[in-house]
């Protein structure tokens, strides 16, 4: 479980980013955090393996405080895939790349050798495993520092927009990604612009705005109210704006396009 | 490191000293690095230093200053020791640590108080190709930039289990080639981005391109420039002529 309790944080150049945030993310949870540029949402996430102490308040994971401890250490817990692949690769090879995080947590050689083709195997990556991450293309970047957080199997995983970048393929396997970490219990907090990836994961939603939030439940319910959205900058959802047009029922807006449809033909005489 | 860097890095102002032309600028820091050159005592040099921290203090960059002069202390402790250990002389390698924190000071007022398009302003007036001073100017503006950069390459390696301030000097200096290795490409990259970019928008269309903004030195400036340049003529007169040796 994470938890966020009154946590404000200011950066050096004194842009308040955080102003009094709770927050508690349970263990299994999937989170999106939406919000305009600038709300402080990466700023959030970067608190949880304690990258940033908070100046006020106090964030924990699994009850322990992250001002105690160093972000090596909960980041065996916490997996984060950052925006930017390019501030992570290094190795001489994808597997190496992939092996990096796996040494530095101690794994055995044989552990680490069947991670590294499970995560290559995973994420599409098995015909490069010799060569250099860097001549990747910017999506098969993005895959494999996904992977090498998987790889060390953290009981929660931060993607920090995870979809720029990529194709609409590539954008429905991570879905099935996410999809599948949930199924498997872990926690899964992703921060993004992108709504029409997270809307069919009916993540429980977080909308932020100048470092507070100001929306926080389940997206059928977060993503009908436009007038928070519109304060945060967050475009609704196309299906959820159609759904309005139409007349649906709030409570069951269309998640997806066969729900529209089924809609529509009920409605014809 | 961040807190470090403010003492070499400019920050817009909009003190008295800030607002004057940068070749004003640039002539106060040569005469200040001059005087830290001429002076053969270490009272004299403290004089010296007592003038650029009033120079500070006008530019209202004192605290910026106290950290270049807090960075420069660790090489200008090593001077010492080394001076010292050669000569066995205790007043030279004292002349000489102190001289070094004067020197790296004088300069660090002018770029901590001259933009870069006052840096490349100046770099013209001095008549230097427009590819160097193009590159050099642009080296500066991306320090910053580089140094985000580190601070989120060391970000996403700690994610990943380095422990970077374990172990002994050899082992932390191994653990510095991730945060090296993308630094480095990345840089690379950008480069051959800017360069691209560059092209696009037409750089080196036209062997003279025009400026947006012209210099042109005001009366203050001129005023300004005319006093330092009396001042230091009245210190270089004082150290070799008027005050006397004292050997501290």
């Amino acid at each position: 479980m994470i938890e966020f309790e009154g946590v404000s944080f200011t950066h050096p150049n004194g842009v308040l980013a955080l102003d009094n945030v709770d927050l508690r993310i349970e263990k299994g949870e999937t989170l999106a955090i939406v919000g305009e540029n600038g709300a402080g949402k990466t700023t959030l996430v970067r608190h949880v393996t304690g990258l940033l102490k908070p100046a006020k308040g106090r964030v924990s994971v699994d009850g322990v405080d992250t001002r105690t401890t160093t972000t090596a250490t909960l980041s065996r817990k916490v997996g984060v895939a950052f925006q930017n692949p390019d501030h992570q690769l290094f190795s001489e090879s994808v597997e190496a790349e992939m092996a990096f995080a796996l040494k530095n947590f101690g794994f055995e050689p044989d552990v680490v050798a069947k991670r590294v083709s499970w995560g290559l195997q995973t994420f599409g990556l098995e015909e490069y495993r010799g060569s250099s991450p860097l001549i990747l293309s910017g999506g098969e970047k993005k895959r494999l520092t996904l992977a090498c957080i998987l790889a060390w199997d953290p009981d929660a995983v931060i993607l920090d927009e995870p979809t720029v970048g990529q194709d609409a393929l590539q954008k429905e396997r991570l879905a099935g990604t996410v999809r599948m970490l949930g199924a498997a219990g872990k926690t899964v907090v992703i921060v993004s612009h992108d709504i029409e990836f997270l809307w069919p994961m009916q993540p429980r939603v977080v909308v932020m705005k100048s470092g507070r939030i100001v929306a926080d439940g389940p997206a059928a319910e977060v993503m009908q109210r436009r007038e928070a959205l519109d304060s945060a900058r967050v475009a609704q959802p196309q299906l959820v704006a159609f759904g309005q047009e139409l007349g649906a029922k709030p409570e069951r807006p269309f998640v997806d396009a066969l729900g529209a449809r089924r809609f529509i033909e009920g409605r014809r005489p | 490191m961040m807190w470090l860097s403010g003492g070499f890095l400019f920050r817009s102002s909009s003190s008295y000293y800030h607002r004057l032309d940068p070749r004003v600028k640039l002539l106060i820091s040569i005469l200040m690095f001059v005087c830290a050159l001429l002076a053969r005592y270490i009272y004299e040099l403290v004089l010296v230093m007592a003038f650029m921290a009033g120079v500070a203090v006008t530019a209202k960059v004192l605290a910026r200053v106290g950290r270049t002069m807090f960075l420069t202390a660790t090489f200008s402790a090593v001077i010492f020791v080394v001076n010292f250990l050669v000569t066995r002389n205790l007043v030279s390698s004292e002349l000489y640590a102190v001289r070094f924190v004067a020197i790296v000071v004088s300069t660090s007022l002018f770029f901590i108080t001259a933009s870069p398009d006052e840096l490349e302003q100046v770099m013209k007036t001095f008549r230097m190709p427009r590819d160097v001073v193009f590159a050099f100017v642009t080296a500066v503006r991306f320090i910053p930039v580089m140094m985000l950069d580190t601070f989120q390459i060391m970000d996403a390696q700690k994610s990943r289990g380095l422990e970077m301030q374990k172990g002994n000097v050899f082992l932390r200096l191994k653990n510095m080639i991730p945060v090296l290795i993308p630094l480095v490409v990345n840089a690379v990259v950008r480069s051959g981005e800017l360069a691209e970019a560059m092209e696009s928008r037409a750089y080196g269309a036209v062997p003279k391109p025009t400026s947006l903004v012209r210099y042109k030195a005001r009366g203050v400036d001129k005023a300004v420039a005319v006093a330092a340049v009396a001042l230091f003529a009245l210190t270089a007169y004082s150290f070799y002529v008027v005050l006397p040796p004292l050997f501290l």
